[in-house]
């Protein structure tokens, strides 16, 4: 591993603060634009204003995986410990997103088809992601070497991701096979600016989060690095 | 030369998985006794009616299977990490994909030959009437046990070495294991059943896939994770 | 109906409010704790 002192370095919150509040103040603005200018649906009614929180908090689920995968790749590559943080902060990120992709999904579900639940591959594979998603953070928090768990992480982490789409194929073909129907969603254009900006909003406000998440990473590894520098004689900071 | 010498090495340890396995025979027989007991316990959730039993016969042994095989996954490293040998295993020169072959082979002789028994008493108390071609059905279930010993062995290669590794173990295996699983319990449905030839087919044939890219994977990731 | 599924609007948007107001005070309180953490490893060993 490394031994590249930045790595121990605290991290600079730089104009990361300022970005934070400027997310929110979008997030706030595109929501209530979004509600307030899209007009209600000929067959679903109120209901397609749903699809401001729960479309943006799917794909936001998806792409905080998608930096797991990438970060864990760059961790066994490059062998920065920093790799290894901002895959674990992206995870906790991701699978809060996750868990409200899912109960979102059931609100849909439940005035949609009449049942919280319906085994279909979209809402099947987001379950599967979510488990994913849980059975890395508790590798994590049961490894207490930093070098081992980064590897074991980045492992893990790699192979679900390969997982997900392969659970989503199996399920629709699983699906397919009985001979139930798929649901096919698509989309009016008038509907299309405000689903974007949502997009845009929820973006900015995850990459917000891993990053704090990440900060608070780094602070726990600078804080053991300058014990364990003490304990072992003068501190060299 | 350096790829004899692996080959020598995947034998050493298949042989040396099996023979302490043997020396402790009640490792197999408890877990087999295990299979049977949990498709049991199956035959209550499910039965007692014999058309429920037939058509959930596919998914119960199926999971039996993996229930039942989890634990010998945990167990194939057991041995090293009583006697510290695995460092020593590490240290000799040499690819670690011999190692988590020698294991893959190892765990694959222990998961076929319980489930032939798990097999034969499912079919047994499932009420399930074998078709005749039912070589193709052993053939879907060496297929199925193949992913589902090259995913187990490769994740117990960290939860052994882990706190909690009773939990650690399903919490990270079961998910991966949804395709395989689904794959076999599907293709062995049909199989049963009798129609729908290409409905198995089809099955098989992803199953055969899934076998490929996930053997190749936890070969390829083995080495990040028996290294540390 | 229309009122049932009116429901379920608000009680998604008032969820997703929920968790992303939730997150944000529990990712700061956490950059927070580890900086003070940082800050008294460094203190303490400048007094030793």
């Amino acid at each position: 591993m490394t031994t590249d002192r930045s790595t121990f370095d605290p991290p600079k919150a730089g104009w990361w603060p300022a970005f934070g509040w400027v997310s929110f103040a979008f997030f706030a603005f595109t929501q209530v634009y979004a509600v307030v200018t899209s007009p209600a649906d000929r067959m679903m009614g109120h209901m397609q204003k749903m699809m401001y929180v729960h479309v943006p908090a799917a794909w936001v689920t998806f792409l905080a995986f998608g930096i797991v995968l990438a970060a864990s790749v760059l961790f066994l590559w490059k062998e920065d410990e920093r790799h290894d943080l901002i895959a674990a902060s992206a995870a906790e990120v991701g699978s809060v997103f996750c868990a409200l992709t899912l109960i979102l999904g059931m609100l849909w579900g439940r005035p949609t088809w009449g049942v919280w639940w319906s085994w279909d591959a979209r809402l099947t594979s987001t379950l599967v992601l979510f488990l994913i998603f849980v059975g890395y953070l508790a590798l994590r928090s049961f490894v207490e070497d930093p070098q081992r768990r980064g590897q074991w992480s980045a492992a893990v982490g790699i192979l679900g991701a390969i997982n997900v789409p392969i659970v989503w194929m199996s399920v629709k073909w699983w699906r397919t096979l009985h001979q139930l129907q798929s649901n096919p969603r698509s989309l009016d254009p008038v509907y299309l600016r405000g689903l974007m900006l949502n997009f845009l909003a929820f973006t900015l406000l995850m990459v917000f989060f891993i990053r704090r998440r990440y900060e608070a990473a780094r602070y726990e590894r600078a804080a053991e690095h300058a014990s364990q520098a003490a304990a072992l004689g003068g501190y060299d900071g | 030369m350096a790829f004899r010498d692996d080959l020598r090495r995947v034998r050493a340890i298949v042989w040396k998985d099996l023979t302490t396995e043997r020396r402790s025979k009640a490792g197999f027989n408890a877990v087999a006794a295990l299979g049977v007991t949990i498709l049991v316990l199956f035959g209550f959730a499910l039965g007692p009616d014999a058309q429920a039993l037939r058509d959930a016969a596919a998914g119960a042994l199926w999971l039996a299977v993996l229930f039942a095989g989890v634990l010998a996954f945990n167990r194939s490293y057991q041995v090293e990490l009583d006697g510290g040998a695995l460092e020593a295993l590490l240290l000799y020169p040499g690819a670690r994909w011999a190692i988590f072959a020698g294991k893959f082979i190892a765990n694959l002789i222990f998961v076929v030959a319980m489930l032939v028994i798990v097999v034969t008493v499912g079919l047994v108390l499932f009420q399930v009437t074998v078709p005749s071609d039912w070589g193709k059905i052993v053939g879907i279930m060496l297929l199925g046990v193949v992913g589902l010993v090259a995913l187990g062995t490769f994740y117990a290669a960290m939860s052994s070495r882990s706190r909690a590794r009773e939990v650690l173990l399903p919490l990270l295996l079961y998910p991966m294991l949804i395709p395989v699983l689904l794959a076999s319990m599907e293709a062995t449905k049909a199989f049963l059943q009798g129609d729908l030839m290409n409905q198995a087919g089809s099955w098989a044939q992803m199953l055969g896939l899934f076998d490929v890219i996930f053997l190749v994977a936890t070969f390829l990731a083995f080495e990040y994770v028996i290294e540390v | 109906m229309a009122e049932s599924t009116l429901g379920y609007v608000v009680a998604s948007y008032v969820l997703t409010w929920v968790v992303i107001l939730g997150m944000l005070v529990r990712v700061l309180g956490a950059v927070r704790q580890a900086r003070h953490e940082y800050e008294a490893v460094v203190k303490g060993d400048f007094n030793s």
